[in-house]
């Protein structure tokens, strides 16, 4: 499945997790193409979160958890691989969590610490206006131009995550990863996060994990749907909301089981 | 009585429990405290005789002219004697030595340090408040009754008229005994101070901190942080457990038998007691700075993975600055519990006679704790209160600290 066309982010095929003994995602095969979105959704416990997470290695701090399968970065780079550095390929696969976790420093700190330990910006003007471009972006920095230097755990939950995102665009990635980013929101701040993703996509390819069957028709190009680990149906959006291939999909879509 | 009444007054009967062990516990508070305070507070105030003192040239070796350090070494005994006898006229030789007696025996020193400050006095007469010896001292704070056989007084009925005689012409008053925070220790309990064992104390808890503050902080950052969690680390986390169960005196072996027999470090030093209070102080701290390292929320540092942070700056930047709190506030605590330590420090020898106030962590001292355990001990009344007196300033020291403790918690936590 994996072949050199460019025009994906990111290939994986053959891909196997396993906690300790236990199976976690079993020979998944996925394609994200470039500068669209990609939903990742199915019932709890079925893997989306791990698959997404084998993606920019963040399962590599937990002990127990072995990936094993390919994956390949626009094309060429296998992101496994021991010569890659884990901590450059998460300057090109950014990731927005959860829950918002902004760290307990300043708005501007937030932003800007990226930059800094990757040394994106060679002057304190230039780490400025990566900060209020990267903000801009996020749909922030009206909000926040006034109070840079205030903490950023007083911000709203909205607020936070839109944060959580301005900080993992700031290091510029290719590919940002959304972990049910509005899982802990209220709707109005769903809603604008949704409309920023719409507005991410023009430069960044956006894979999304989310529970909300109706967000994922609303922001992403592409569904994949996970099972037990597996991957059971993958397509077009409005195809897999409106006629899934698998008897398996159309139940979970419909709200039989899951 | 239906379930729900047994209930309530079941848990009525449960607050009455907890009020009476509240109250109890109190209670005996209460009395230590009396006990302490009303003992103790004998020793901030000191008994002096009023005296006129002629610096008669002829009984002093040295003259105004000369330096600081030939008056300090000169001897002003004669002259101690030649100023009793000017103020107590006709007395033969026993009278002589049983009034002597009614003065402090440092009486010279007090002369001497007089001239040291005021060199040109030599050869005037100047009024000066000479400190009585302890044991008039006693009696008059009514320490010791009066109303008792001679041969049970320490003060002879001689004496006794002496001192009713000086109190009718108004000569006895009492002054605040700056002595007992400047000066050192002393066989006489009137010149004995506190400052010598604070000065110890202050210098072990230094080392202490010095030593324990950042290995115990490096221990438990990579315990916690990069070592995997396996059979090794289980071991270490008991013993770790186990040695913060370990009695004291365990930790003054330790000091005695390595750092003092083993690499040859002096006896009677704080840096040894400093040393063997911070091995003491450092499963404490570890401890503290674990249990705070853990209550860092991991989304913090899936927050700063994800932005290409590594592993070190990721601890270093984020994990460590919001667990210092915790980890500060268990080493503060685990330093209150050092100051109070009493038996590292008979081990390796800090408990001994120490007149000089230590000038560094070099020098001999005593600390708080043992300072106070060595005064107990001394069979004379006058070292009573200063017992006291001493375990006043070593719980006001104890209660800053933690204070200090709390103080540093409410105000560096970081709110989510």
């Amino acid at each position: 499945m994996v072949d050199q066309n460019s025009n994906y982010a990111l290939q994986t095929s053959e891909v196997y997790v396993h906690y300790g003994k236990k199976m976690a995602i079993n020979n998944v095969a996925l394609n994200f193409p470039k500068n669209e979105v990609t939903s990742l959704i199915g019932p709890s416990g079925c893997g989306k979160s791990t698959f997404l997470r084998c993606l920019n290695r963040m399962n590599d701090v937990i002990d127990i958890c072995n990936v094993k399968g390919k994956f390949l970065l626009n094309g060429n780079v296998d992101i496994y691989s021991p010569d890659i550095q884990v901590e450059t390929l998460r300057e090109k696969v950014g990731m927005v969590f959860q829950k918002p976790n902004p760290f307990p420093k300043t708005i501007y700190e937030n932003v800007a610490y990226g930059p800094k330990i990757h040394g994106i910006a060679s002057s304190q003007n230039e780490l400025d206006e990566i900060v209020k471009d990267s903000l801009h972006r996020a749909g922030l920095y009206e909000e926040v131009k006034d109070r840079m230097e205030d903490i950023a755990t007083g911000l709203s939950g909205g607020q936070q995550q839109r944060l959580c995102i301005a900080r993992a665009i700031a290091i510029r990635p290719e590919i940002i990863l959304m972990d049910e980013p509005c899982s802990a929101l209220d709707p109005i701040a769903t809603a604008k996060i949704e409309d920023l993703i719409n507005e991410l996509k023009e430069n960044y390819t956006i894979i999304i994990v989310t529970h909300s069957m109706s967000q994922a028709s609303r922001v992403s190009s592409k569904t994949a749907f996970f099972h037990l680990g597996n991957l059971v149906e993958y397509g077009e959006t409005g195809k897999i909301f409106t006629k899934p291939d698998k008897e398996q999909t159309n139940d979970y879509i419909t709200g039989r089981f899951g | 009585m239906s379930s729900l009444e047994k209930r309530l007054a079941a848990e009525k009967r449960f607050k009455f429990y907890g009020m009476f062990a509240m109250t109890l516990s109190l209670f005996f508070v209460l009395i230590l405290m009396y006990k302490i305070f009303s003992t103790g507070s004998g020793a901030f105030v000191r008994t002096t005789i009023n005296a006129d003192v002629y610096f008669d040239p002829n009984f002093i070796e040295v003259s105004s002219n000369s330096s600081k350090k030939e008056i300090m070494k000169a001897s002003y005994v004669d002259l101690a004697d030649q100023v009793i006898n000017q103020n107590h006229s006709g007395l033969d030789e026993e009278n002589f030595i049983k009034v002597r007696e009614m003065y402090t025996r440092k009486f010279d020193y007090q002369l001497r340090d007089y001239i040291a400050n005021n060199p040109n006095v030599i050869g005037k007469t100047v009024n000066l408040d000479i400190s009585a010896s302890s044991d008039l001292d006693q009696i008059v704070k009514g320490n010791y009754p009066r109303n008792v056989p001679e041969a049970q007084r320490k003060i002879n009925d001689y004496q006794l008229s002496i001192l009713d005689s000086l109190d009718s012409k108004g000569k006895m008053s009492k002054t605040f005994n700056f002595w007992f925070f400047t000066n050192g220790d002393s066989r006489d309990p009137e010149t004995a101070g506190i400052l010598g064992a604070l000065m110890g104390s202050f210098y072990a808890l230094l080392i202490c901190f010095s030593f324990a503050f950042p290995i115990g902080l490096l221990a438990s950052v990579y315990l916690e942080e990069f070592v995997k969690p396996g059979k090794i680390t289980d071991i270490i986390e008991v013993n770790i457990n186990n040695l913060a169960a370990v009695p004291s005196i365990v930790y003054g072996l330790l000091g005695l038998g390595m750092l003092i027999g083993v690499f040859g470090m002096p006896y009677q030093v704080p840096l040894v007691g400093g040393l063997v209070l911070g091995f003491m102080t450092l499963p404490t701290i570890i401890i503290a700075s674990r249990a705070s390292l853990r209550g860092v929320p991991p989304s913090i540092r899936e927050g700063a993975l994800a932005v290409g942070a590594t592993k070190m700056q990721t601890v270093f930047h984020h994990v460590i600055p919001l667990s210092l709190p915790g980890t500060l506030t268990g080493t503060i605590i685990g330093m209150a519990q050092a100051l109070g330590e009493t038996a590292p420090l008979l081990l390796i020898g800090m408990v001994a006679f120490v007149m000089e106030i230590p000038g560094g962590a070099f020098d001999p001292a005593t600390g708080l704790p043992s300072q106070i355990y060595l005064w107990s001990e001394s069979a004379e009344r006058g070292f009573l209160e200063k017992t006291s007196a001493g375990i006043m300033l070593l719980l006001s020291f104890l209660i800053i600290m933690n204070t200090v403790a709390v103080l540093v918690r409410r105000k560096l936590e970081v709110k989510w």
